[in-house]
């Protein structure tokens, strides 16, 4: 029987009050009033872990971390989580799968050493590097591109954004082929080993480009770089950063300035770049650089943003839209027409919920990179 | 088994393929060792992810075999096939999967030794290539 003393010892859950602030702050908790993050621990810790594997609850925490930042006994409840998804997936247990389970197949076939062609989006326009000091991580847009084109994300447009504002900065990136999904939500869905595969593959690649440092436009790559592939790889040999953050040190420098976009935005903080890497000011900055674009911020934000509503591409129903109506709301309250984002899942996961509403609740989602795109000319 | 045998997957529908896949095997037509069969009842449901699962759990080439659009069963199945497969054949091609490991065939009933014929055109052309896989090295065999 799997001893589950580690994962309570390293989360922290053995200094549980059970006091339920958790639940009281759970968004999922506050529409499934079956859900209880505080039930779930205290299962583990007092009770039956065993079946708490089996519980079919353990797969619709949405990981957003927000429970975490209310907790008096600072209990680590999104890594609780995911150590316990490793547990059930080696016990055989598995999340309910969206979109049929492809977006994990992608990700599983990659771990496979498949040699793919996902470059072909980089038109003589961009100027990118065979190799240099800095490597664009992509992920998985080229892959989004095709899976996703009904909800209209032309998620490449954020790629060929990225490229151009790094050219702008004058860095011509390596953007490689033998990129790989970065993992994070086999990570998120218990298949670790997947998981590790790709980090593997992912950091020998970026080892023999040579890059020094790794940019990126996604939240969630960043945060399984940054947080969970060193656990498993050891320490990174290069540095890594969100593309906001490179463009704020730009822009503090004088480097980089932008042509006036006038306008009313709102941001929402993914939980990855905020919550967990507590990178909230470098958007921040880049969307005040802008000349005539005014930011108007939601009634949650920064560490209190609520969460997209399903991240992993599991167990998304009736109850992540809620979680997503509500984000819509707070997004439309501010009076802004438009929610940028730092995190392409975020924007799909938003801009479904969004079909559902009309014209006079619905804001356009797009992706702040993509947006702010349109400053440089 | 030898390794260099390709291993391939049919997936035929119910109907039109099943039965010529059936007749085949009544008529003694033979198909190469390396190949293996999954019957589904309509291959308008079978989108990327089973084929790309086929691919990830070691499948050097994957075939889908449906009715005849006018013939289907269930009247819109094979022209869902069709859409469907025009987003696996995307989705495999950034995966670098290439063209030739992956065919979808729509057909008339009582067609049994043109199947067989296409199917062993398959592993034929899969033997030819230099790398069977499509994994890398130091995937599992």
């Amino acid at each position: 029987m799997t001893n589950f003393q580690p994962i309570i010892q390293r989360t922290r859950a053995y200094l549980c009050l059970d006091c339920g602030k958790c639940t009281g702050a759970c968004p999922l908790a506050r529409v499934d009033l079956d859900y209880s993050p505080r039930r779930i621990v205290e299962r583990v810790v007092f009770g039956d872990p065993v079946a708490a594997v089996a519980d079919p609850q353990l797969w619709a925490c949405m990981t957003c971390g927000l429970c975490s930042t209310r907790c008096p006994s600072g209990v680590d409840f999104s890594r609780f989580i995911i150590d316990m998804r490793a547990e059930a997936f080696q016990a055989g247990e598995r999340g309910a799968y969206t979109h049929d389970g492809i977006l994990h197949e992608i990700m599983r076939l990659q771990a496979t050493g498949n040699r793919q062609e996902r470059t072909g989006w980089i038109g003589d326009d961009l100027r990118v590097s065979g190799s240099g000091e800095v490597l664009y991580f992509v992920g998985c847009l080229p892959y989004f591109d095709i899976l996703f084109s009904d909800l209209d994300v032309q998620p490449l447009e954020i790629a060929r954004s990225a490229v151009r504002l790094l050219n702008r900065a004058g860095i011509a990136p390596i953007v490689s082929n033998d990129e790989r999904c970065c993992g994070a939500d086999l990570l998120l869905a218990g298949d670790v080993a997947s998981f590790r595969k790709l980090a593997e593959l992912n950091v020998a690649m970026i080892a023999a480009a040579g890059a020094k440092k790794v940019v990126f436009t996604c939240a969630e790559c960043y945060n399984a770089f940054k947080h969970d592939y060193p656990s498993l790889v050891g320490p990174l040999p290069f540095e890594t950063m969100h593309l906001t953050e490179l463009l704020a040190e730009q822009i503090e420098a004088g480097t980089l300035s932008f042509e006036p976009l006038p306008g009313q935005v709102t941001y929402h903080d993914p939980c990855r770049l905020g919550r967990y890497l507590k990178v909230y000011d470098p958007p921040r900055a880049v969307l005040a650089a802008v000349p005539e674009l005014e930011l108007a911020e939601m009634e949650d934000n920064r560490e209190r943003a609520a969460c997209c509503g399903s991240p992993a591409w599991i167990n998304c129903g009736g109850y992540a839209k809620q979680v997503q109506r509500e984000k819509l709301r707070q997004a439309r309250d501010t009076g802004a027409r438009v929610m940028l984002t730092t995190c392409p899942k975020c924007q799909i996961h938003l801009r479904c919920a969004a079909r559902d509403l009309d014209d006079e609740q619905a804001v356009e989602v797009t992706d702040l990179i993509r947006w702010i795109g349109q400053a440089i000319g | 088994m030898a390794r260099n045998e390709p291993r391939v997957m049919i997936l035929t529908c119910n109907w039109n393929a099943y039965h010529c896949l059936d007749e085949a095997g009544r008529q003694h037509l033979s198909l190469p060792p390396g190949v293996r069969h999954l019957k589904v009842e309509c291959m308008g449901q079978i989108g990327p992810s089973l084929v790309l699962k086929a691919f990830e759990k070691g499948a050097d080439g994957v075939m889908l075999v449906a009715c005849a659009p006018e013939e289907c069963h269930f009247e819109f199945g094979s022209r869902r096939a069709a859409e469907l497969f025009k987003e696996t054949r995307k989705l495999a091609g950034l995966l670098g999967i290439h063209q030739d490991r992956l065919q979808f065939y729509q057909m008339a009933a009582g067609e049994p030794a043109e199947l067989v014929a296409r199917v062993r055109g398959m592993a034929d052309s899969l033997a030819a290539r230099d790398e069977t896989s499509i994994h890398g090295e130091g995937a599992a065999e």
